[in-house]
Order: C-alpha cells, then structure tokens, then sequence
C-alpha cells in the first residue's frame, strides 16, 4: 500500500535554490574527502572472487528441511503456496503409507522468476520445513524451467554445507529468529 | 406461532422450532457441534449452551423449543466463558493434526477456536491417543483421536441409512467411536458422513489430500445421477471439479446424497467425454457439424427426433420447438430408460430412473400431446430416413435394433455415439446453466461452474445454430430465455420465471381440471 507523503510548503531561502545547490556539493565533498583518507571504506568489492557477507537473517534460496529419517519435513500443508504473494509455489500432496505424518508433497516447486524473497512461506510453514537462511542469492539458470526449483534440488541445496545463520545463532542465541530450531540434519 | 426472544431481536418462529434454528432465523450464529437439522437432538456436546432470562441457569439450545415469551441471551460473559470451556474441553486430548487433516478450513475445531476460544492451553499431561488411519468403508477414513464425541454419526446411521454401524465406545478421555470388530460401512451415503462430521475424524478416502478446501469455489447445482435430484454444491477450482457436495434443501434430500452421485463428478474430467464434433467419425468444428446436419435433415423424407431424459429442459424446449417450427412432417418421440445400471432405488435417496430430468421430458410430451414413447419408436424405426438424439443413449435403450442414420448431440461416448453420422458434443451439466425437473415434479436450477470441456455447447445452444441454419431459430441461445418462453406455453409451469427457480427449485402447477391423464404421470 502507497504511503501518502504530506509536502511541506518550500521556504523562501529553499526556493531560491542556491542555498540547497550549495548544501548538496558540501555533502558529497565531504564523503570525497572521507574516501581519499580512508580508503577501506569504499574498497570495490571484487565479485567474484570476493563476496560481501550477507546479514544473519538475508532471505536467499530457499532449501527444504529433512527429518533424522531422511523424509522431507513439510506435510504439505499447503500454508506456503496460500500465503505466498506471488503464487509461485506448486505442491501436489501424497499419502505416505509407511509414514505417521500420512501425508507429504510428491512435488514441491517454487517458481524463483515469480518468487519477490518476501520469506512469507517461511513465517507460514507449521513444520519448520521450508527456510531461507541459505544465503544464497546467485539464483540463476540458462532456462525458465531451471529456475524451478523442486524438490530434490532444494532438499540437497546445501548437502555438505551448513548455512552459516546456524552458526551466528548457536553462538548468540539472542539473535535467532523466535521459534528457531536447529537443523536436524547430520552434517559430515 | 410462539414469539421469541434472542439477545435483542424478537422473532416470531414456527411452532416446534429449537432456539439453534430460531436463532439463525434471527440472524444470530449458535456455535453447536452434535446438532444436526436432519438428525435427532443428542444433546451432548454442550457448544450450544445460551442464558435464560430470568431462567435458573443456562440450557442447551439444541433441545430448547421455542415457545412464547422465551428470552435467551448468547453474548453474556457466562456464554462466552462457556463456549471457551467447552472449547478447552474438547480440545485437551486433541491431536492438532491441522497441518495434515483435510478437514482444515472447513473445521467447527477451528473455526470455534477463533471465535470463541482463543485461550492459552493449560494441559501439561500427555493427550490420549487412538488409533489413527483405519480404513472403515468404501469411501471414509477414521482418525479417532480427532473425534470430538458428537455422536452425529452414530445417529446418522441409527435414524437414516438404518444401518447402525457406528457405536461410541468406552468412558471419559477413552471414549472412541469405532465399529463392532470385523465390520465395516456397508451403505450407499458414506460421504454424507465425512459432511457431517464437524471435525475430521471421517474424512472422505476419495477426496482426501486433493485439494485443500478454501481454494475450491462453490456453484449450487443439481446432481444428474438420477431422477431425485439432490442439490449440490460443485466445488471446483480453475476450471477442475473436485467434489460434489450436498447441499441443503428439506423439500429433496434435506442434507444428504448419495455415494454414487457424489462420485459422479468424476465424469466431468471422464475420459468418454465426447470432445468435438464428428461427420462420419471424422473431427470437423462445430460449426460444419451443424451445416452437416441441416444437409442430412432437408434430404430426409422422414425425420425422427428423440428428446433426452438426460438433457435440459431448456435443451428439450429447444428441440422440440426447432421440429415444431422448422419440420412440420417429424416425429418426436422419448425413450424411457437408463444408458448404464446404477443402484437400484432404494427409500432414502436414490431412483432407479438414472436420469435427472425424465419428469420433464414426460411435461414437454404432455404439452406437446403428439410425442411418442419407446414402443411408438420401435414402430416407426422402419419409416424413419433420419433420427436425432439429444443425449439419451437411445441405442442402448432401444437394445441394439437397427436404426437409420443418427445425429447424436451428447456428452459422452457411447453406443449411440459409436452408431451416429453426425456427433455434436454437449456440456456436461456442471458446465452449464438451466434446469431439470426431479421425480417429485420440482424445477431445480443447474448452474455453470465451470467451461464446457473441448468443443462442447450446451444443447440449447447447440440446436439454436441448427434452427437458424434451418430458418427458424427456437430462440434458446439464452437459457433464461428459453425458461421463460417455455414456462409461458407450458400450463403447469405458469408464473415461473429462471430468476424465481432460485437455489431450492419450485415445485409444477398444480394440474388444471382438464388436463390429460399423460401430465398426471408426472
Ligand atoms: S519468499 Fe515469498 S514469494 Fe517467494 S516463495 Fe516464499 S512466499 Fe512466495
Ligand atoms: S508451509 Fe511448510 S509444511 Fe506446509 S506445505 Fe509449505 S513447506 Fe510444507
Ligand atoms: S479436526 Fe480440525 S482442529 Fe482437528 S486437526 Fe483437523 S482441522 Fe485441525
Ligand atoms: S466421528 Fe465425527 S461425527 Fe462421529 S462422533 Fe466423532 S466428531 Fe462426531
Ligand atoms: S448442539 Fe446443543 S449440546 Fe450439542
């Protein structure tokens, strides 16, 4: 929803002009001059060889938790693809015979073209089975249909890794989401 | 007529009515579980427990009758502390299976829950657990942990199918609904028990995981399974149908159907849909199909036309007039009949005339007086150059005689569609509007829910491009006007309007004094 910005009458000194031309070069000056005598404040980045670390809580690709059993944790319940302001999640549900939690997602795709990284699915899911804390954000393909992720892909998203927000929350607690649960997941 | 008093509203309401029904009368919700309209008073789930004024303490609703003077009150904060109560109660050994249980989004649990309950769970013991998944019937899973005791369908086994399966078992947290060991549903309206059921213990074994149900859309119908012609709901999404519901209406099936009809949706997506058009089992469009026709029925020294039981009465009124209008030598006849065996007819619900509308074509006949049945038919087959059928699988009913060339308009492949010249395909009733007329004699509206699949038209439509392509058009391109035109020829239709059907249907005209013996059949 648009915000509407109430405007403020212009002052005769701010209308006319100069003053205000003259306070815009005194600000960029000044962050000249700050550069010049402290220049690991504005070093470039040399992506992609160097990568900027990305804040605890960025919302990347999102990855599929498992149980210890190997089973994908999400019943589909179907909560994400409800909430989900860009439609792009596709679960088609099954029932698992062999499984107490009867029923699971035999195809789970998200549409990352679609996907606006909102993190809703996240916040929705009862399980804790979808997450984002991947950190992932080079997402991208050579096709419109590999920009599907399904669901083996986004299971095995970080097979051998661990996303780096467990460690900052193990080590300060505080700082984890409400509700957070560690990865379940045997990490080799 | 006693006059009662719910909060603030009076109301007068029939005599015999429960304050459950005056209160919706009145516009006023009474959160209940184990009350059913069509079922006994049970009384036991305790949801509906509303203050007296000036009574000595609160009562049940459900099994309260209205009589004059009676004052209830539902908001005080007694009732709500109640309803809370009773929430916590039946929720202390509940499993929370939201995430996996079908009946998510149309569960009283949760919807109580929001509204009346909202409380913070106190329960620190571990919660009773049942047996989960058992598989009881032809068409119902039972997950008895999720039971809350209502005793719905205990009753309605006991008072509706007679049956008697289901019993409550055991005392206090153990109690559980099951079945004596060994037995297992035996009835035809399982489905009505997974409806009924306010939680999701029964759950439907047919719908189940499909679909979650807040993304299904509802359009009120009329199931065509057979000639009583239970009100549905067609619950569909983007253009899919995913079940049939009943819908309530006390004058046909009160709140049930049964399970045949309620799988019958399955037809929409059938794989014998017949999809486009045929000329001598070639594909053509629509459009050469209808050209084709009226090739065949100028070169026809004599037509025959046969109504369908299985169409319309906007599609009947259609034909009928397009053969008055245009052919003056044809013959119009009806062939009583199913086009497959069904359940026999039993006292509940279901008839053994599988067709939804054979009552009207029977009207029609009456109307038109010069409409013969199957043995006029089977009579005239010798003299016949031309035959066209809407939509009854007159071959089968006719048992295989020889016929002359057909022009099929019909829904799906069959032995007429596997005989005829010329195929057109026609919506299924899901996929479009009108109306049939049940065995009671009541006009009930069908309603387009979804698209017709392919190239199909409703047969209205149909026969309004093979009118005007023979001069004269029926002028039923719109099923409200066909409707309306009919019911200002047809006597026993007399002040019915398309609009005026509404959701429940209205019954035929009483019969004029002078009517023929033909229109008492209906
Ligand atoms: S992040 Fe937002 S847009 Fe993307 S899949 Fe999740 S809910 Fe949908
Ligand atoms: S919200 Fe969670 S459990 Fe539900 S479908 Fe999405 S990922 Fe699966
Ligand atoms: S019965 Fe209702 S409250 Fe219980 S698990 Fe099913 S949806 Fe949830
Ligand atoms: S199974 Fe359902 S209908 Fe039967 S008693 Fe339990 S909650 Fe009521
Ligand atoms: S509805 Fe009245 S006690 Fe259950």
């Amino acid at each position: 929803m648009a915000l509407p910005v109430p405007s403020r009458k212009m002052t005769t000194i701010e209308s006319a002009y100069l003053l205000e031309v003259v306070k815009g070069l005194v600000l960029t000056i000044s962050h000249v001059i700050k550069n010049i005598f402290d220049p690991d404040h504005f070093r470039t980045i040399e992506y992609p060889d160097m990568k900027k670390p990305m804040a605890v809580r960025y919302r990347g690709a999102h990855r599929l938790l498992t149980r210890p059993d190997g089973k994908v944790k999400c019943v589909a319940c179907m909560c994400c693809p409800t909430v989900c302001p860009a439609k792009c999640i596709t679960i088609i549900a099954g029932e698992d015979p062999d499984d107490p939690a009867e029923k699971f997602p035999v195809e789970f795709d998200i549409d990352m073209l679609r996907c606006i990284y909102c993190g809703f699915c996240v916040e929705a899911c009862p399980k804790d089975a979808i997450r984002m804390d991947t950190r992932i954000y080079e997402i991208n393909a050579y096709t419109r249909q590999d920009m599907v992720h399904n669901k083996s892909y986004m299971v095995n998203l970080m097979e051998g890794k661990k996303p780096e927000a467990e460690d900052v929350y193990r080590a300060n607690p505080s700082t984890a989401p409400a509700g957070y649960t560690f990865d379940e997941k045997p990490i080799p | 007529m006693p006059k009662v008093k719910i909060n603030d509203t009076e109301i007068e309401v029939p005599n015999g009515t429960n304050m459950i029904e005056a209160a919706r009368l009145a516009g006023i919700e009474i959160p209940h579980y184990c009350y059913h309209p069509h079922l006994s008073v049970a009384g036991n789930c305790r949801m509906c427990l509303v203050d007296i004024v000036g009574g000595r303490g609160p009562d049940i609703a459900c099994n309260m009758q209205a009589r004059d003077g009676l004052a209830i009150r539902t908001d005080t904060p007694a009732v709500k502390k109640m309803r809370a109560s009773v929430q916590e109660f039946l929720l202390v050994n509940h499993p929370l299976d939201c995430p996996i249980c079908d009946q998510s989004g149309e569960c009283r649990l949760q919807d109580y829950y929001m509204e009346h309950g909202q409380y913070e769970s106190r329960l620190n013991d571990a919660k009773v657990s049942k047996e989960k998944r058992q598989d009881i019937g032809e068409l119902i899973v039972l997950d008895a942990e999720r039971c809350v005791q209502c005793s719905r369908c205990v009753r309605f086994s006991d008072e509706v199918t007679g049956t008697g399966e289901l019993r409550l078992m055991n005392r206090g947290n153990h109690t559980e609904i099951g079945l004596f060991p060994g037995e297992r549903l035996g009835h035809h309206y399982q489905g009505n028990l997974a409806d009924i059921c306010p939680v999701g213990a029964l759950t439907n074994k047919e719908f189940r995981f499909r679909r979650r149900v807040w993304y299904l859309r509802e359009t009120a119908s009329v199931c065509d399974g057979c000639a009583t012609g239970c009100n549905i709901d067609v619950c569909h999404q983007e253009g899919e149908v995913f079940r049939y519901n009943p819908r309530r209406n006390d004058a046909v099936n009160k709140s049930w159907m049964c399970d045949p009809g309620r799988l019958s949706y399955q037809s929409v997506m059938s794989l014998k849909r017949l999809l486009r058009a045929h000329v001598d089992k070639k594909e053509v469009g629509v459009d050469a199909a209808v050209a084709e026709v009226v090739r065949r029925i100028r070169n026809a020294s004599s037509v025959g036309v046969v109504l369908g039981t299985r169409a319309t009465n906007e599609a009947n009124w259609a034909l009928l007039t397009l053969v008055r209008a245009n052919l003056p030598g044809a013959r119009i006849f009806w062939v009583e009949g199913n086009d497959s065996t069904g359940l026999p007819a039993d006292k509940i619900l279901i008839d053994g005339d599988k067709n939804p509308n054979s009552a009207g074509v029977r009207l029609l006949a009456a109307h038109d007086g010069k409409v013969g049945d199957k043995t006029a038919l089977k009579d005239a087959i010798p003299e016949l150059k031309l035959l066209l059928v809407l939509q009854d699988d007159v071959v089968h009913r006719l048992g295989g005689m020889s016929l002359p060339p057909v022009i099929y308009f019909g829904t799906y492949l069959n032995d007429t569609s596997e005989r005829a010249a010329v195929t057109l395909p026609v919506a299924h009733t899901v996929e479009q509007d009108g109306s049939y007329t049940n065995r009671q004699g009541r006009v009930q509206r069908i309603r387009r829910a979804v698209n017709p699949a392919g190239d199909a038209l409703p047969a209205y439509q149909v026969l309004e491009k093979v009118g005007a392509a023979l001069g004269r058009a029926p002028g039923t391109a719109m099923p409200a006007a066909a409707f309306n035109t009919m019911a200002r020829a047809v006597a026993r239709l007399k002040g019915m309007d398309f609009k005026s059907l509404g959701e429940g249907g209205l019954p035929l005209a009483a019969l004029p004094p002078e009517s023929s013996n033909v229109q008492a059949a209906v």
